[in-house]
């Protein structure tokens, strides 16, 4: 098997992608901007959600934290959003190692983990809402200072679809090139059996830690991008429960622990509920949340491994099928 | 010259029960040591402290002239102290040799000589036509050697086999017996805990007997045998005496 594959279908893909503002309406170009958006933190939250196994139900936090610091610091300090990026790295980095460290040194697993990661979350938002400094409960507005790289801000919305694809496409790469790497596989073993991996040498604290920060920083990166999209922050747009859960359910739709799964999930989805917002957002307050409901059940009654699962199950039933004669319908291969 | 493993005084208490009481013994290097007795005689318990899963209540393990007795599994492991464990614990979705490349990586970075390293152990124990399988989809022998090549991937120098041979029918034992000594041939020393008596009788230089926690008998496995307290313990103190 060609090694290179993955990546040279990733970066085909992108630059595939690159074409849609030729035949895109303005409306639907924001619709694709959202969907890069939410593709990337689902990509993200993948990593210590799908791939160690870690049901975070807070990435929310890293978000918010990376939203929040690009907006006051453009904001309070004038500084351009490049800068913000990097403190917001590090802050999120150190958010993410310092409750990572506390969480599964005294070894939260399981629901415990995804409820502490839920209280932190919705904790941030009434912390937010309280400092005026941060525009309390009515969020940040940021200013628009014109068509520019450097303020990371684009008139209309091409420059941002682009700037969402290289950031999807840096992920993409990043997680298929990281597959190959000690690292994930000790991911995919804390995930699978934690004792097992402990017996073979792997440091599943550290190992979960490390994840969390990976997963934690790459939010935060994807809130810096959701910011400069809106220019406008609020507690509960990118802290919270609700943003949180919406991270993860692109990835859990389109397939847990794949590559491609999250970025699957976020393009059938969010036009889904963009659109149903659009059409009953008002009749309907709150229906595309009904809808996440919706999807979710279906998704676990139906294909537990997502729309990637599903498709791999459906690639092997084909093969079984087309390499088995018709006549011998019985007895298993043997072993 | 020292003993490649000393254990003095090891005792574990859950509670009010002593599930290994002050257990001392020593391995040397090449040997193969048989670790014998009655269900819940603290075989196990044993294991778990030697590997580190579970913190000894007291008492010393010395590998190799190091403490390691209250150190994390990982960090024994990656000392050469290896182990597998009585029931098998496979990564379940993963293939049999990503199951091995885990044990591999810890003595490499690079996935492709961790791949080659695991080749190679799915090799050594006889799965390489399975190499490519789910290890959810592996019989319980090919599980068990599964879980053999995990622990050589991590290249140990002691090797803790916990009932590799239970559960399996008579040719199987015999082909996992085959393995186990080829293991020691090739220079890893084990200590095996085993209910299939022909598997440790065949096997074992050495044998250590507990029961209730506390050493009863030592020696070769025919002075084992023949031990009045190893037959009390096994079936009774009258069908001894009988």
């Amino acid at each position: 098997m060609n090694l290179k594959m993955p990546y040279i279908r990733i970066v085909v893909i992108g630059a595939l992608i690159c074409l849609l503002p030729l035949v895109l309406s303005t409306f639907y170009m924001h619709i694709a901007v959202l969907v890069l958006i939410w593709a990337f933190l689902a990509c993200a939250w993948n990593i210590i959600g799908g791939y160690a196994g870690q049901h975070s139900l807070g990435n929310g936090l890293y978000m918010g934290i990376g939203a929040y610091t690009v907006a006051y610091l453009v904001n309070r300090f004038n500084l351009t959003p490049w800068v913000g990026l990097v403190v917001a790295i590090i802050l999120s980095a150190a958010a993410a190692a310092f409750i990572g460290w506390i969480v599964f040194r005294y070894a939260l697993k399981g629901a415990y983990f995804a409820l502490v990661t839920i209280a932190l979350t919705e904790a941030a938002v009434y912390v937010v809402s309280n400092i005026p400094a941060l525009g309390g409960a009515g969020g940040m507005q940021m200013e628009y200072r014109g068509n520019s790289l450097a303020y990371m801000q684009f008139a209309g919305q091409n420059g941002y679809f682009y700037m969402g694809v290289v950031l999807v496409v840096f992920i993409l790469l990043l997680t298929q090139w990281y597959k190959r790497k000690r690292f994930f596989y000790q991911l995919i073993a804390v995930r699978e059996n934690e004792d097992a991996a402990e017996a073979l040498g792997v440091d599943t604290v550290k190992a979960k830690i490390k994840a969390n920060v990976m997963s934690g920083v790459l939010c935060a990166v994807g809130g810096v991008f959701y910011a400069q999209y809106f220019l406008y922050v609020g507690p509960r747009s990118v802290f919270g429960e609700v943003v949180s859960v919406q991270i993860l359910i692109y990835a859990i739709v389109g397939g847990l622990g794949t590559t491609w799964g999250p970025v699957v999930g976020a393009v059938l989805l969010v036009p889904l509920s963009e659109i149903t917002r659009g059409q009953l957002g008002n009749s309907f307050p709150g229906s595309q949340l009904l809808l996440y409901g919706l999807v979710m059940v279906l998704t676990m009654m139906f294909m537990p491994f997502g729309i990637m699962g599903l498709a791999d199950r459906l690639r092997q039933r084909w093969q079984h099928r087309s390499a088995t004669p018709l006549v011998d319908s019985q007895g298993g291969e043997a072993s | 010259m020292t003993a490649m493993l000393e254990v003095r005084g090891l005792t574990r208490r859950f509670g009010g029960l002593v599930a290994v009481n002050d257990l001392t013994f020593e391995v040397n290097e090449g040997e193969m040591i048989g670790l014998i007795g009655p269900n819940g005689s603290g075989k196990t318990t044993t294991f778990s402290m030697l590997s580190g899963a579970l913190r000894p209540s007291s008492g010393t393990i010395a590998f190799n002239g190091e403490r390691i007795e209250g150190l994390k599994a990982n960090k024994v492991c990656r000392k050469g102290l290896a182990r597998t464990f009585q029931v098998v614990q496979p990564f379940p979705d993963i293939t049999a040799t990503e199951n091995v490349m885990i044990g591999a990586f810890v003595n490499t970075g690079g996935g492709r000589q961790a791949e080659a390293k695991a080749r190679e152990e799915l090799e050594r124990v006889g799965l390489t036509p399975k190499a490519d399988t789910l290890a959810k989809e592996l019989t319980l022998l090919q599980l068990k050697r599964l879980e053999i090549a995990k622990a050589l991937a991590t290249e140990p120098k002691l090797l803790l086999l916990d009932e590799v041979a239970a559960g399996l029918t008579s040719t199987e034992v015999d082909v996992m017996l085959k393995l186990v000594r080829q293991l020691n041939t090739e220079g890893i020393t084990c200590i095996i805990v085993e209910h299939v008596m022909r598997f440790v009788m065949n096997l074992s230089h050495r044998c250590i007997v507990i029961d209730f926690g506390s050493q009863i008998a030592e020696g070769t496995p025919e002075e084992v045998l023949n031990n009045p307290a190893v037959h009390a313990a096994y079936l009774g103190e009258e069908a001894s005496i009988a």
